[in-house]
């Protein structure tokens, strides 16, 4: 285990990521309301580069929301961009099928460093 | 119950048929009419024949009659239905209509729903009204929802109403539009499954525009397995598993093989699609899985019969979701034996034979006497 600087806060600002590579890693960072969160960029379906994918929201319809749509999760949903497969960017799990989940790599902020450790 | 003669390898083995079919002539339902329908029907008499009568059982007839082949068969009492029964060895039934499987088509929406009335009435009182192992699922009227829910309502407290049929074969829009929300609710309350049948049919309503095809055998292999997948994704795709969180859903008549096909489709498209139909909080294998049931005949008939039940097991490990059915006097009927010779464990057979049906239909074990 070792840790591996990222960078600067300041270049990660609340709602951005970027795909890093650490050691033959590709690895997505996201800053999501200013927590840190650290995924493998390949995606459990057919190895699509996951993290290559849009930051969004995703819709919510129950009786919670009296069955109309709701747009809920903003910045929370990373999407794939080979065939559309949502994860929950804070528990790596699939939104389609919760049995799925990509790994999260422990990320931390340190005298403002975004440190990743391996 | 009659007993059927002689020692059978079923004896021990409840049988329970998801789906048989009592001849509903414009004559017998004429006295359940009232006017001015009632003098359509009179118009209409009972000589009719089967699954073609204007204005009733409307069909569009393409093929030339060809000499040869075999009789069709009508049931017409339910002694008739029960000598059927004893002699197949099946112990109970669930009655579906003849000339109204193609219900759906009817235009008229009063009309339609003077039948819908009469066809209820006719079934509980001159089918189900003897303890002879008959049940009967009443028909939705897809042209008036709100009268339909209404009808269900009315005979939920009946013993020997256990389903609601919805009709299917022609039927727009497809169940699982909102429109039909009040019957699906109803049934729902009722604590009645509902079951889609289809039959062959040539409409322009999708998916039944099957006149480009040259004879009746082409049209016979999409005309219940589209209505069964197209029902299957309408009632998905607005959510219906979601909104009627209690409501068990049977499929008929189209054999089971195309159920693992659309399992595994409507989960790969969940992947891709998910945010478009978010009231589906599961992956439609399992809404599948939880409340839906399916009849088996006609049941598909692979070289090797372990395939079968490889097919079965993929959506239904233990057989607690597939029923059998008949679909006697039908010209395509399964006999019991067809499915009795699969080689399966003990408890699918039992399961699949009858358990499953006598636990959707909350028909309680018959006593072998």
């Amino acid at each position: 285990m070792a840790e591996h600087i990222i960078g600067p806060v300041a270049e990660l600002p609340p709602g951005s990521h970027r795909v890093v590579k650490v050691r033959n890693l590709e690895i997505g960072i996201f800053n999501v309301g200013g927590a840190f969160y650290a995924l493998p960029n390949i995606c459990t379906h057919q190895f699509g580069p996951l993290c290559a994918g849009t930051v969004n929201g995703t819709t919510a319809c129950s009786a919670a929301t009296d069955w109309r749509f709701a747009w809920v999760r903003e910045g929370e949903i990373l999407t794939c961009p080979w065939h559309g497969m949502e994860f929950d960017i804070t528990t790596g799990r699939c939104l389609a099928n919760p049995k799925v989940r990509v790994r999260q790599y422990p990320i931390a902020v340190e005298d403002g460093i975004v440190k990743l450790t391996l | 119950m009659v007993a059927a003669p002689g020692k059978r390898k079923t004896d021990d083995l409840i049988i329970v048929d998801a789906d048989i079919h009592v001849n509903d002539t414009p004559a017998a339902l004429t006295p359940y009419m009232t006017q001015p329908w009632r003098k359509s029907l009179e118009v209409m008499g009972g000589g009719t024949s089967y699954l073609n009568v204007p204005g009733f059982a409307p069909a569009l007839k393409l093929d030339p009659p060809i000499p040869g082949g075999h009789p069709s068969r009508s049931v017409h009492t339910p002694a008739e239905m029960r000598q059927g029964l004893d002699e197949l060895g099946i112990d109970l039934g669930v009655l579906f209509p003849d000339n109204l499987l193609l219900f759906a088509v009817l235009p008229n929406i009063e009309y339609a729903t003077e039948i819908s009335h009469a066809y209820n009435r006719w079934l509980v009182e001159e089918w189900l009204r003897e303890d002879n192992g008959l049940y009967g699922a009443i028909v939705a009227c897809p042209q008036n929802p709100h009268d339909s829910a209404r009808e269900i309502a009315r005979y939920a407290k009946e013993d020997k109403v256990v389903a609601v049929y919805l009709p299917t074969a022609g039927v727009h829009p497809l169940w699982g539009d909102r429109k039909y929300d009040p019957i699906l609710g109803a049934a729902q309350a009722a604590n009645l499954p509902v079951m889609l049948h289809s039959v062959t049919v040539v409409t322009p309503q999708f998916p039944y525009q099957l006149d480009q095809f040259e004879n009746h055998w082409a049209r016979q292999m999409l005309s219940h397995a589209f209505a069964m997948q197209a029902n299957l994704v309408s009632l998905m795709h607005t959510g219906v598993p979601a909104r009627f969180p209690e409501l068990k859903v049977g499929f008929t008549e189209a054999g089971i093989a195309w159920v693992p096909y659309m399992i595994w489709r409507m989960d790969k498209y969940y992947n891709e699609y998910r945010r478009m139909i978010p009231f589906l909080e599961k992956r439609p294998s399992e809404y599948v899985r939880d409340r839906m049931w399916f009849a088996t005949q006609p049941i598909e008939e692979p070289d090797d019969p372990r395939d079968l039940v490889a097919t079965i097991k993929l959506y239904d490990p233990d057989g607690s979701r597939t029923l059998y059915a008949s679909d006697w006097p039908h010209h395509d009927f399964d006999h019991p034996k067809g499915l009795l010779k699969l080689p399966m464990s003990p408890e699918m057979q039992r399961n699949i034979m009858g358990a499953s049906a006598l636990e959707l239909f909350g028909i309680p074990a018959p006593v072998r006497k």
